[in-house]
């Protein structure tokens, strides 16, 4: 489209070469941020459940009432960021339709369902439960942290057994479709617009309107298609944080994620230390509590653990799995699949008996500044993210937790 | 480029194309090279980055038809 000139170099800048994982970490908390100071810090989870929901609401089953999708602003952003990471792969030549062999779509639809089930027992994925529940200064975002690696770990160990034991579970015909180099694929940088156009068509339309609802929905259509590009790019991706010091040793993803929480730390305990207000709540106390679940301690130990097993053999967290499928790997569309029908579920049959047979003690909610005031638990999250710094940095050099 | 070995990881994604490569290499002999199909965008990246902290050394790409081939040398 761009022949030359600035425009062009611009364009090229941005969509030939990846941006480096921790850039996109910077950003990512920049837009996280703005969601808190919209309505809610992100996650992923809850529009999950509320796809699933609408589609078992729709399929005539009974108690799976919900928001329609298009006013339900998590359920949007996850689209969006779909979108956004499909324009994103579009114009950067890096999209088509993947077809792994049967066993890996096996495995990326059993991720899901154990992620379904981890986001729904854990309260919270790894956007919504660690990456803003950490940041919001919880205290079960803590524990689900720790499930949260111990999944990963085990899962991996899986990975590796499989692969010593049934290679070709992982091994058979693959297909790829619409890839988007060689000659003929100029269509798909157009396309690429096209899904601007559209997503910013429909931002004028939900923000012109009167209620403020439909504003809200508006700008995270908006930010969704903004998180997925800067996803894309960057290909940030929380499941590597926690598996690679456990797999190559690399300390890139850990890193962009220690950085990109210690910005959205900062941004998230100056909203919740003066309470700023948005559009629904008045009470600090009810801002303050944004992202602190009732998981303290074990719920989010044990969701975390399903949700680390989930993500690993999936190969994409919540997040991660919403931009690789707006890329086009199909292993990932079956991830989407399994944790749309498995977390209204989880919600339905699971998440009760959990809640009947665990003690209040261990599933409630735990604010940190209740107990170790603002600056205590700030610096407690600060020690925890430079004690985690110094292990990766340490194990990529000595490669002594690293299996690969 | 010449290749002893072809490792065919079409259609796979993260981590599984570098799972099996650290697998196929630890089988392979010291010089030897390895040809790596991949479809995987993530992996321009991350092989590289791979080689360069296991010390294996990465000898270059092809890319056609959306199929990407990486020279890998064994150290």
């Amino acid at each position: 489209m761009f022949k030359e000139g600035h425009s062009r170099e611009l364009f090229d800048k941005l969509f030939r070469k990846g941006w480096p994982m921790w850039v996109g970490g910077m950003l990512l908390a920049f837009i996280n941020v703005l969601l808190f100071a919209i309505k809610y810090p992100w996650g992923a989870s809850a529009g999950y459940v509320n796809i699933g929901q609408n589609l078992f609401n729709s399929l005539g089953l009974e108690g799976f009432d919900a928001t329609a999708i298009s006013l339900h602003a998590v359920a949007m952003l996850n689209i969006f960021i779909i979108l956004g990471a499909f324009a994103s792969s579009l114009w950067s030549k890096e999209f088509g339709i993947r077809i792994p062999p049967v066993g890996e779509l096996i495995k990326g639809l059993l991720g899901g369902i154990l992620m379904g089930i981890g986001a729904t027992v854990g309260i919270g994925c790894t956007t919504g439960g660690f990456f803003s529940g950490v940041a919001a200064l919880s205290g079960g975002a803590l524990f689900l942290t720790i499930g949260l690696l111990i999944g990963t770990f085990v899962a991996l160990k899986y990975l590796l057994w499989e692969m010593e034991v049934f290679p070709k579970f992982s091994m058979g015909k693959a297909y790829s479709f619409l890839v988007g180099t060689g000659k003929n694929s100029g269509w798909q940088r157009w396309l690429g617009w096209i899904v601007v156009a559209f997503t910013l068509f429909l931002f004028s339309r939900y923000t012109n309107s009167g209620s403020i609802t439909t504003k809200v929905v508006g700008w995270h259509i908006f930010l969704g298609l903004i998180l997925g590009i800067i996803l894309q790019r960057s290909r940030f991706c929380i499941v590597r944080a926690f598996r690679e010091p456990f797999m190559t040793g690399e300390s890139e993803a850990p890193v962009a994620v220690i950085l990109s929480l210690l910005i959205a730390l900062i941004g998230f305990t100056i909203i919740k230390y003066f309470g700023i207000g948005n559009i629904a709540e008045i009470a600090t106390r009810a801002i303050e509590m944004k992202s602190v679940y009732a998981n303290f301690w074990l719920r989010g130990m044990i969701g975390g653990f399903v949700f680390g097993l989930g993500m690993t053999i999936a190969g994409g967290c919540a997040v991660g799995t919403l931009w690789r499928a707006g890329e086009g790997h199909v292993k990932l569309w079956m991830a989407v699949v399994g944790f749309v029908i498995m977390a209204p579920m989880s919600k339905k049959f699971i998440v009760p008996f959990v809640v009947r047979i665990l003690p209040e003690s261990l599933q409630r909610k735990m604010y940190l500044p209740d107990v170790l005031g603002y600056t205590g638990s700030v610096v407690l999250i600060l020690v925890i993210l430079f004690l985690w710094y110094l292990f990766a940095k340490w194990n990529e050099k000595t490669g002594k937790f690293s299996a690969l | 480029m010449k290749a002893d070995q072809t490792l065919d990881c079409k259609g796979l994604s993260c981590p599984m194309p570098i799972i099996k490569l650290s697998k196929t290499i630890k089988k392979m002999k010291s010089g030897e090279v390895l040809e790596m199909l991949g479809t995987d965008p993530g992996s321009k990246a991350d092989l590289p980055a791979w080689c360069n902290k296991t010390g294996n050394i990465f000898e270059g790409m092809e890319e056609e038809g959306g199929v990407q081939k990486f020279y890998i040398k064994k150290k």
